[in-house]
């Protein structure tokens, strides 16, 4: 009995080194994109969805990508770490990090852990200590929140500007593309005796 | 629908019948069946639903003391009666039990309410390994490994009827001998068990023995007798003629235990009201017979208790006649009367589905029956005698209210009639998995909460380990919902709870066994994956309580006291919300649209995934997320140290 347990758990921290946590990616993005998406690094043996049950539903969506060996997944690590990566929308590259077992919902059991526990007497005087520490629990979870929701609203803002940028460029590339086909463009090239060949936006 | 119940009906096999009358044309005993792969024989410790929570999964356990079947088409017609056993927190209303072990139960024991109930069988969800671990020298003693295997362990018993604990074993409880309660040395015991007779008229009730074949011969020859009585009740009625006797109150008792409980339940699920028409007509039936045969015998008493019994379970409703009968055999009315009555009631029997206005009929009956107060006194103290509960806890918490409002139990039971009616096939498609054990409403939750509280703060001010919690999803009889699902009933329902400060490298098991283990309660439970938009150092679970004050419980008794866990972690328990299920149509922040973007260079690359040219405007943008990422990173990392340093 014990054996197996182990036996399982030892198969699953294998698992979790050929698994990569990938995040910062869109909600919209489906399990068959991801698992092309890393199909270019190697045979992807399964595609995790993490849910997200208790944060912001901004918070960009996390993926447990399990690889078929752990090589595959180095490969991805390292790519991800060089170059940006662009899942399913641009220009918000996707972050890879390796996988860690608390990242899986369904993981067995440690072997033959205990856990132990008990109610502390409120006489005790760690009684006030333990209160202390529950504070500190929701403080540091009300801290976390107010990070990440600072996070999200720069975010936001970076995207807010990117957007504006890319607009721009959109609207300069617009404008080309009409100048050319109307030949307004062509005509101001022979005006002023411009090569259009060379002209980059061709 | 159908095929679910179709194929129920493929899994379940009865095991080998139990001897009984040949005129037991209706009801069956059996010894033992077979459901999903695995065999439930009598005394065999069983894990209960309750059907009133059909989304809770908190699990009642009881001991299997009888197997029967009626053979007439009713719904419902595989029967099951269980000697309860209780857990600590259950009793904690009534004693405090400050050494109370983890996994410990308490068997009912005494007389009184709640010592023993009917219940579909289909409301058994599993089996349960049960070990005494009494040093009791008729108790085999349990090796250590056993001990370690049990799911649960008992020692001592309560008294429903004084509501002690007592660490002493009657020689029987519940009309069960002892050793069935004890470990068994081996399975022959069953065997012997089963053919065992009553030979104590004192004693409680033992439905369990089989009707002597003598018996039901003179029962057949009565039957000739009856006159216009149906096909039982004449038998029976004629039966008695001949053999009843002076000791009427002695057998009432006897009879009354088990079967008047089972009619009691059966009559209530069925038609409360019922079962005071019933009861009225009886009584005069009753001293009709009396009156006749007051000549008779202890021993032929004894036998036609032992008939009474088995025929109980066959016609509930002719059985609690049969038992109330002789109870009341004091107070006598007309000969004539009674058999109008008797009449009445099997018009009753038939149309026993059309309950309400039944019931209001048959109150009229009961009053005008011009004795009730007499009834209620013997019911009071009449040692055997049990109310339609049918739950350790409906027991204990309706005992009060009960001798004066004997219809308050009544109406709980017409609360679960439609549960219980609804169709096999239904309760497999619709219903989550469990039924549990009736919740009496009458208790009041407040003083409940407090005293568990206490009970259990004062139990576990020392170190304990937590143990796993008997599996309740082993119950291969219902189909689990979905996590999914679940999640999002309890979120309405408000019994989702979030603990918090759990060690990350929990499993959601774990957490199980912990819930189960400081708190007392049944929970479905899911830990929070750690990712980069959790704490990491803080584990978080989801944990969803089987109804709505349990929940409650646990996060006051959280609030109030500290549950220390291993590694110095002050559990903390919030309500909770959980995000919607449906994707929010909402763009990405940082993915720009696919239309503002350029038409002619980047279309095609939108839907693929790549790593950007280090020439492109995407790339540019793309490194100032990367940027970004880092930073949060960083800010992360640095409030985390800071963090873990406080810790």
């Amino acid at each position: 009995m014990a054996n197996e347990e182990e036996v399982k758990y030892n198969a699953f921290l294998e698992k979790v080194k050929r698994t990569v946590f990938v995040d910062e990616l869109t909600p919209l993005a489906s399990k068959s994109v991801l698992e092309s998406a890393f199909n270019q690094f190697g045979t992807v043996e399964d595609v995790i969805l993490v849910p997200n049950y208790l944060g912001p539903k901004e918070i960009p969506m996390g993926v447990l990508v399990v690889m078929q060996t752990e090589e595959k997944a180095k490969a991805i690590l390292d790519t991800l770490s060089q170059f940006p990566f662009m899942v399913a929308g641009i220009p918000r590259p996707v972050r890879a990090k390796p996988a860690k077992p608390e990242m899986f919902a369904d993981r067995p059991k440690e072997p033959s852990r205990r856990v132990l526990c008990r109610w502390i007497d409120p006489n005790d005087p760690d009684f006030e200590n333990a209160k202390k520490i529950k504070r500190l629990v929701q403080k540091h979870t009300a801290e976390a929140a107010f990070v990440l929701k600072n996070q999200l609203d720069e975010a936001e803002k970076l995207a807010t500007k990117q957007s504006e940028t890319a607009t721009a460029h959109h609207k300069k590339f617009e404008m080309m593309y009409k100048l050319f086909h109307d030949g307004v463009a062509e005509k101001l090239a022979n005006r002023y005796n411009i090569n259009m060949r060379s002209f980059p936006y061709r | 629908m159908e095929q679910a119940a179709e194929s129920e009906d493929k899994q379940f096999k009865w095991g080998k019948k139990r001897v009984t009358g040949e005129e037991m044309k209706d009801v069956q005993f059996y010894e033992s069946f077979t459901y999903g792969g695995s065999e439930y024989c009598l005394y065999d410790c069983v894990l209960i639903g309750d059907a009133t929570k059909p989304d809770s999964s908190e699990l009642y356990v009881g001991k299997i003391i009888n197997l029967w079947e009626h053979n007439d088409q009713r719904e419902n017609s595989r029967r099951v009666e269980l000697l309860w056993f209780f857990k600590p927190s259950e009793v904690s209303l009534y004693v405090g039990v400050q050494d109370a072990l983890a996994n410990e139960l308490f068997l009912a024991s005494g007389t009184g309410v709640g010592l023993t109930n009917e219940n579909r069988l289909e409301a058994i969800c599993g089996k349960c390994n049960v070990l005494c671990i009494s040093k009791d020298i008729r108790n085999p003693q349990p090796s250590d490994e056993e001990i370690k295997l049990a799911d649960f362990l008992f020692y001592r018993t309560f008294d429903v009827g004084s509501r002690k604990i007592l660490e002493k074993m009657d020689d029987k409880i519940a009309g069960v001998d002892v050793e069935f309660v004890f470990n068994r040395h081996n399975c022959e015991e069953k065997v012997s068990a089963v053919q065992k007779v009553a030979t104590d008229v004192h004693g409680t009730a033992d439905s369990l023995k089989p009707n002597p074949p003598s018996t039901s011969g003179s029962v057949r020859q009565n039957e000739c007798k009856g006159s216009d009585f149906s096909g039982h009740r004449k038998s029976d009625y004629g039966y008695k003629k001949e053999k009843d006797n002076e000791c009427h109150k002695q057998l009432a008792m006897k009879k009354s235990t088990v079967p008047e409980e089972r009619a009691n339940q059966d009559s209530g699920r069925r038609d409360g009201g019922l079962y005071f028409c019933i009861d009225s007509g009886s009584r005069r039936n009753d001293c009709h017979q009396k009156d006749q045969d007051s000549e008779a015998e202890k021993h032929s008493s004894k036998q036609t208790s032992r008939l009474a019994e088995e025929r109980c379970s066959k016609d509930f409703y002719r059985l609690d006649d049969l038992s109330r009968k002789k109870r009341r055999v004091d107070g006598s009315v007309s000969v004539s009367d009674g058999r109008e009555k008797l009449r009445l009631q099997e018009e009753r029997y038939c149309f026993d589905d059309i309950p309400q206005k039944k019931r209001e009929l048959d109150g009229s009956v009961a009053v005008s029956d011009g004795r009730p107060k007499k009834s209620q006194k013997i019911r009071h103290d009449g040692r055997k005698d049990i109310e339609p509960i049918r739950s350790p806890r409906d027991n204990v918490a309706g005992g009060e209210l009960y001798s004066q409002k004997p219809s308050h139990t009544d109406k709980k039971q017409d609360l679960r009639i439609p549960r219980f009616s609804e169709g096999k096939g239904t309760k497999l498609a619709t219903e989550k998995d469990y039924f549990k054990k009736p919740n009496s409403d009458c208790k009041s939750k407040l003083t409940e909460g407090k005293v568990l509280t206490d009970a259990n703060y004062r139990r576990h001010y020392r170190v304990f380990e937590v143990t796993q919690k008997p599996d309740a999803e082993e119950n291969k009889w219902y189909r689990d919902l979905p996590w999914e699902e679940n999640v999002r009933c309890a979120e309405e329902q408000g019994n989702l709870v979030l603990l918090r400060n759990l060690d990350p490298t929990y499993t959601s098991k774990e957490v199980e066994d912990i819930v189960y283990s400081d708190l007392n309660e049944q929970c479905t439970a899911r830990i929070i994956e750690r990712t980069s938009a959790t704490i990491p150092h803080i584990g978080e679970a989801l944990v969803i309580f089987k109804t709505i004050d349990a929940a409650k419980r646990a996060i006051r008794r959280l609030y109030e006291g500290c549950l220390l866990l291993s590694n110095g972690r002050i559990l903390v328990a919030t309500n909770t919300k959980v995000n919607p299920p449906t994707k929010p149509p909402f763009q990405f922040s940082g993915h720009i649209k696919p239309r503002a973007q350029m038409r002619q260079k980047r279309t095609n690359a939108v839907a693929t995934s790549h790593s950007s040219q280090t020439n492109s405007v995407g790339f540019e943008m793309g490194l100032d997320w990367v940027l970004y990422q880092d930073r949060c990173e960083l800010t992360w990392k640095r409030i985390f140290e800071v963090n873990i340093d406080h810790h």
